[in-house]
């Protein structure tokens, strides 16, 4: 990556998803949720509460093979987005469509392609063990019995659910629970897979290895697409090739991590520590190239402080200037904005329109 | 179709399977429904035989009190089951907050709803034999007259019941509680169906109610055939008008139950209870 930017490699990389089939179409949803009997309370004249906007006007496409990440506050319509692409809800307008098939004409097939995961800790029967949860709900997928089996045996071991494979669902501990929810989603191998914080009562390590799966299950062949729900930005900049930020029911942005980020910041600051060079020849090689350095002492060590434009290709120029000079790179950091930053400001964004409509 | 047929068996075992070890999780609950048969059965038995030959000729499938409690009391629970099994399974399933896990599965809600049930269905079938064999074991309770013909009455009558647990489990869907079905059918069916004593007793007001409800005209057709050996020519008037109530029944509550279904997914409200 010498000559292509950083910026560069994901635009290429988003362009590269955009060849592929589209798996989930959404185009025009809303979703209004009225106060229940308000037409009869109207006609009483009783007081009637005001409907709930959970989605306006959402609208974007999910590439096969693609992780998609959904980010916003609770309560913004994530949950809401996810359920109606899983059928469970239909939407007041707009259409949603799994591999052209429409989730509500065609929900029988729909259901067929696609995997939930919800971190709902309730959603298997807590009298029963993990693997004849996992069993049961193979079997109403329609598997017969022995493929069922085997199928629940091999996600018990992918999963590391081996220990608690053979224990009372409600005995598990949550991150054994949440597993139990992804291998469930896995049963019938689907094509996509709707994660609802997948992570959320894992272990740094055991999170780790759900999202080295997510991972692999996206570059899989044939690939899974996977709509992630999740409050973890690490996590969503380290698997999503795109992210949408939702605020109140609507799409406030969609864009890669990288893309997202240098919305809001285009400049990063640059942290040198060189050894082996004086203060004021370094202050030279760095002006060459970049303004107003900042610089610190400590001991041996000088620290270099400067900005530059995200992914600009003077930075190997000014290394190659203090390597001349006899100055020896001890560490180098790079500080760009956060996707946090990006929620932030949207969210201020929202409020602000919200408060001024 | 065959394939089709196939997929619904197993997801009809696969149901079962599940409310057994469910069932079976609980151990002392299955032994302690058996023990309580029994008592009642006792407490039939010495309760009749105050009655017996004192009961007025003009109620003749009362002659034998015992009998025709024996018969009543597990029908009715029969009947009972096939109404309320069908709401309850959604209403557990809301409960216990598995409702969205199953139905991301191709399974249709009412088939899910048929599964759900089966599994009570089969209890009560247990439990109703444990009322006749404790009734033939210890007090020599015997029947006459074609199981068949009141197999069919049996059949009938759950499907008709059937039917209002659907618009019962309509009911659930959208109003979550407060069914008012369960509250006509559960206690009014116990007292105005002629399970504790004859329906003539009512009266004429009391009566219109005993006719409304399809169990009195199960109940009687059951009594008729296995106490008074009754043939199907003979008892062609209850049978028939429990298939009325089947013919009209059956389609109103589809209908009504796929409104209220497609009601509660615009609603968002499927999963709440």
């Amino acid at each position: 990556m010498t000559e292509a930017t950083v910026e560069g490699h994901y635009a290429t990389r988003e362009r590269e998803i955009d060849t592929r089939p589209v798996a989930i179409s959404i185009e025009g949803l809303s979703k209004l949720y009225v106060p229940p009997f308000s037409r009869v309370r109207k006609a009483f004249g009783r007081p009637v509460k005001a409907p709930v906007t959970a989605l306006q006007n959402v609208s974007f496409d999910v590439h096969a093979g693609e992780v998609f990440g959904l980010l916003g506050r609770n309560g913004a319509g994530k949950t809401t987005l996810t359920k109606i692409v899983a059928t469970l809800i239909q939407p007041t307008n707009g259409r949603v469509s799994v591999y052209s098939l429409d989730t509500i004409t065609n929900e029988k097939q729909v259901k067929s392609l696609i995997g939930l995961a919800t971190a709902e800790e309730r959603s298997s029967y807590w009298r029963l063990t993990a693997e004849e949860n996992l069993v049961f709900f193979a079997r109403i997928y329609g598997m017969g019995d022995r493929p069922a089996k085997t199928r629940v045996s091999e996600l018990i071991e992918q999963l590391e659910l081996t220990e608690a494979a053979r224990r009372r669902f409600g005995e598990l501990s949550t991150g054994n629970k949440q597993r139990v929810a992804v291998a469930r989603a896995l049963l019938m191998n689907p094509p996509i897979l709707l994660l609802d914080e997948p992570t959320r009562s894992l272990d740094p390590l055991a999170a780790a290895r759900m999202r080295t799966l997510i991972a692999a299950l996206a570059s899989a062949s044939p690939p899974v697409t996977v709509l992630l729900t999740s409050h973890n930005l690490t996590e969503v900049e380290e698997l999503c090739s795109r992210v949408a930020v939702i605020s109140r029911g609507s799409i406030r942005a969609i864009g890669s991590p990288l893309g997202l980020r240098s919305t809001e910041q285009s400049d990063e600051a640059v942290t040198l520590i060189i050894q082996g060079l004086e203060l004021a020849k370094l202050n030279n090689c760095i002006l060459e190239i970049y303004d107003n350095p900042e610089m610190s002492v400590d001991g041996l060590n000088v620290t270099v402080t400067f900005k530059r434009q995200s992914g600009d290709q003077m930075l190997d120029l000014a290394i190659r200037t203090i390597h001349r000079a006899g100055g020896r790179i001890i560490s180098i950091e790079i500080r760009t904005g956060k996707l946090l930053d990006v929620l932030e400001r949207l969210e201020t964004e929202t409020e602000t329109e919200g408060a001024m409509s | 179709m065959i394939r089709s047929a196939l997929i619904f068996l197993r997801r009809l075992r696969a149901f079962v399977i599940r409310d057994y070890r469910l069932a079976v999780s609980y151990k002392l609950d299955f032994f302690m429904r058996i023990f309580s048969v029994l008592i009642m059965v006792i407490s039939f038995y010495f309760v009749s035989r105050m009655l017996v030959g004192q009961v007025n000729s003009a109620f003749p499938e009362w002659e034998n009190p015992f009998l025709t409690w024996l018969t009543g009391f597990p029908f009715l629970s029969y009947f009972l089951t096939g109404f309320s099994s069908l709401a309850n399974a959604i209403r557990e399933e809301q409960k216990q907050g598995t409702l969205e896990s199953v139905l991301i599965t191709p399974i249709n809600i009412p088939t899910m709803i048929v599964c759900s049930s089966a599994w009570d269905l089969i209890q009560v079938t247990i439990t109703s034999f444990c009322y006749f064999f404790f009734g033939w074991i210890f007090f020599d309770a015997h029947f006459k007259g074609s199981f068949l013909l009141a197999i069919l009455f049996l059949v009938v009558t759950t499907l008709v019941l059937g039917c209002l647990g659907i618009l019962s489990a309509s009911f659930a869907m959208v109003f979550k509680r407060g069914d008012p079905f369960a509250i006509l059918l559960g206690t009014g069916s116990a007292l105005f169906s002629g399970v504790l004593f004859p329906t003539q007793l009512l009266g004429k007001e009391f009566g219109i109610l005993s006719r409304l409800l399809p169990t009195t005209y199960g109940l009687d057709g059951i009594r008729r055939v296995l106490i008074m050996g009754e043939g199907l020519y003979q008892v062609r008037e209850p049978l028939l008008i429990l298939f009325s109530f089947l013919v009209v029944l059956l389609p109103f509550s589809l209908w009504i139950f796929d409104r209220a279904v497609q009601r509660a997914k615009r609603d968002g409200s499927l999963v709440q209870f």
